[in-house]
């Protein structure tokens, strides 16, 4: 990557997730879901990080994983440097200080029976025992207002308010702790596109005046390119292809990229096309051999179907894990 | 002769704190073939116009005047059994989630024939028959196994198709479709909304396309109506709409879009909500979230005007247009 100097603040290596499905007690070998495997990235200070792929690809999990609240079958979690993904839950605490999530779905993420100013109050007297009301109160009505909701609000419970209104509630529950980290899945994915707008401005300005870094996770492509800094591009738990954003939205590399690019509907009047991609996404309980994608791949060989491909890095500074892409079978 | 023709459709609930207007004076024609977009956000009355069209208003919504002629008859005025041999049969609904469709419990097979027998008189081997046929037709692989799969057996994809191939399964004149791709990825939304529209084309079927997805209708539609509140704020060609809208709203849902060469950049939002429909405002219900609206908007509804090969319920769109503050 372009910004070796810095230093990164989040550390994923070689990060594997495996889940055991129940499975009767006659079977030989139980069921497993391979959810992430081998996935590796950093995400520098003041990075928007995009996951992006279709459903069921392990961005969600890979995120979860990231915030501790997944175990990782295997690999390391690095945060700031340190190592986090094997500590305990008192361990991590002082992590969890600068660390926040924010949920796709605003209607099941906030406690309906609780006023929004419970709710905000709560990580602070948590994880700042010392607070006095006072200063929690002040704290609260400086967060309201930073992501644009009236401080007056504090009162009322969740049900009273919209959609839009509810997202920038869980943005705000979010920032009370004053974090450097905060992980996203699919914040505007259930909003409508003009609230998506309000959103995204609120999590753009946060950025700017609080310096925050994100990992973004969504599927919706025109959004990564208008948000992120860097886009990771995962199929069937492994990472295709990792670029800056203006590098990977001119010119796509990996076969999946290339597709899922052109697969963005347009406001452009002109005919949809069909889509490239052929068959389906193969079952994370069994996983094709070689190459994850290489059965929906038009440029698939033999290679493929045997040896799985590494991240490699290009001279643009992207990586990519294509055999076809290194063997330069595949011209951009 | 139109397919569809909604004339100054009215709807309307009555509540204990009096009758809210959902849908304010609707007109729209959709030829055979013919492709219309409806588009706006959550509540602005879009699935409710569907919905009236098939006259499956939930209660104690009605529809408080106005006309539905399709084929010539008019459907307010239909017998409950007339009806049901229309809906379904000559009008085909496909919903956002084809879970809700489908019966959990049935198999693809028995779901497709039970539909057929249901309109028209056939034996199973023959109503299995025509299901092969039309889940060849939207591209589902080894059709003849699939009528033995349970809904939950499909992916997301899958199951759309095959709530598409249900919609066929009575050769209907007109489909609705209300937010089909939603709940689907943008490789598979790409690949159903493309399959939508080769099977329009070739069984010269109109559509009713019912999305928020302004790039969606877009690349599908020729014809758009943008509601708003209730009422229709602007609607023509999409090729004259979309990329010169004449309404303050249109050109600020499109504005709110995430587009290329502004990486970064603060996105255009339009201030505020939509009103809710017990304190509609008095005059243009966008008034006030509008950037340009002044008294009059705010005392008086604007009329359905036409300004440049479109119908634009703006007291300012020429003048607007005419400045070009609205590209």
């Amino acid at each position: 990557m372009t910004k070796e100097t810095a230093t990164a603040l989040v550390e994923v290596k070689e990060i594997h997730k495996v889940f055991d499905l129940g499975s009767h007690f006659l079977q030989k070998h139980k069921p497993k879901v391979r959810a992430i495997n081998d996935v590796s990235f950093s995400i520098y200070e003041g990075d928007s990080f995009c996951l992006v792929g279709e459903s069921g690809c392990g961005k969600s999990t890979l995120a979860r994983t990231v915030m501790g609240l997944l175990e990782p079958t295997a690999g390391e979690i690095h945060y700031r440097g340190q190592r986090i993904d094997h500590l305990k839950h008192k361990q991590r605490r002082p992590y969890h200080r600068s660390m926040s999530m924010i949920f796709q779905n605003p209607y099941a993420s906030l406690n309906p029976r609780r006023t929004i100013q419970k709710t905000l109050e709560e990580p602070l007297r948590f994880h700042f025992p010392d607070l006095s009301t006072q200063e929690i109160k002040e704290k609260v009505e400086e967060v309201m207002v930073s992501v644009g909701n009236d401080p007056s609000w504090g009162k009322r419970y969740p049900h009273e308010f919209s959609g839009g209104q509810r997202q920038r509630l869980s943005i705000a529950r979010a920032l009370m702790v004053d974090p450097d980290f905060i992980v996203a899945d699919e914040p505007i994915s259930a909003l409508d596109v003009s609230i998506q707008a309000q959103v995204l401005n609120v999590m753009m300005d946060a950025q700017e005046k609080r310096n925050l870094t994100y990992l973004f996770i969504t599927h919706d492509l025109s959004v990564v390119e208008h948000f992120g800094s860097t886009v990771g591009v995962m199929y069937l738990g492994s990472l295709c292809e990792l670029a800056q954003t203006k590098t990977l939205f001119a010119k796509p590399r990996h076969p999946y990229t290339q597709i899922l690019l052109s697969a963005i509907p347009k406001l452009s009047c002109e005919e949809m096309q069909h889509s490239k991609l052929t068959g389906e996404v193969p079952s994370a309980m069994s996983l094709p051999s070689g190459c994850v994608f290489h059965n929906r791949c038009p440029y698939a060989n033999h290679r493929c179907e045997t040896e799985i491909p590494l991240l490699r890095s290009l001279e643009d500074g992207r990586a990519v894990s294509c055999h076809g892409v290194e063997e330069g079978r595949i011209d951009a | 002769m139109a397919l569809l023709e909604v004339k100054d459709l009215h709807v309307e609930f009555p509540t204990r704190r009096g009758v809210l207007k959902a849908l304010q004076g609707i007109n729209f024609t959709v030829k055979r073939g013919e492709r219309l977009g409806i588009v706006g956000e959550s509540g602005a009355g879009k699935s409710l116009a569907a919905f009236a069209i098939i006259n499956l208003l939930s209660k104690p919504g009605r529809i408080a005047g106005g006309e539905i002629l399709f084929e010539g008859k008019d459907l307010t005025s239909l017998s409950h059994k007339d009806m049901r041999s229309i809906r379904g049969n000559r009008i085909a609904m496909i919903f956002q989630d084809p879970m809700m469709t489908l019966n959990p419990v049935l198999t693809i097979g028995t779901q497709m024939i039970e539909t057929l027998k249901a309109h028209r008189k056939m034996s199973d081997e023959e109503a299995k028959l025509i299901a092969i046929d039309r889940l060849t037709e939207v591209r589902i692989p080894s059709a003849e196994a699939r009528l033995k799969s349970y809904p939950h057996e499909l992916s997301g994809g899958m199951r759309q198709r095959v709530v598409i191939a249900i919609a066929l399964l009575a050769e209907p004149a007109l489909i609705i479709a209300d937010e089909p791709t939603t709940a689907l990825d943008v490789t598979i939304q790409a690949e159903i909304m493309s399959l939508m529209l080769d099977l329009c084309k070739t069984r010269n079927v109109g559509l009713i396309l019912i999305t928020h997805d302004l790039a969606v209708v877009s690349q599908v539609t020729q014809k758009i109506l943008v509601m708003y509140a209730g009422h229709v704020v602007e609607q023509g060609k999409t090729a004259d709409v979309i990329p010169a809208p004449h309404h303050p709203y249109t050109s600020g849902l499109i504005s709110a879009l995430p587009q290329q060469n502004h990486q970064g950049k603060r996105l255009y939002q339009i201030p505020g909500s939509m009103p809710t429909l017990n304190a509609l405002p008095p005059g243009c219900p966008f008034a006030p979230r509008c950037g340009f609206a002044d008294d009059p908007c705010s005392e008086k509804l604007p009329d359905l005007l036409t300004v440049k090969h479109r119908r634009v319920r703006c007291f300012k769109a020429e003048t607007l247009s005419a400045q070009g503050s609205l590209s």
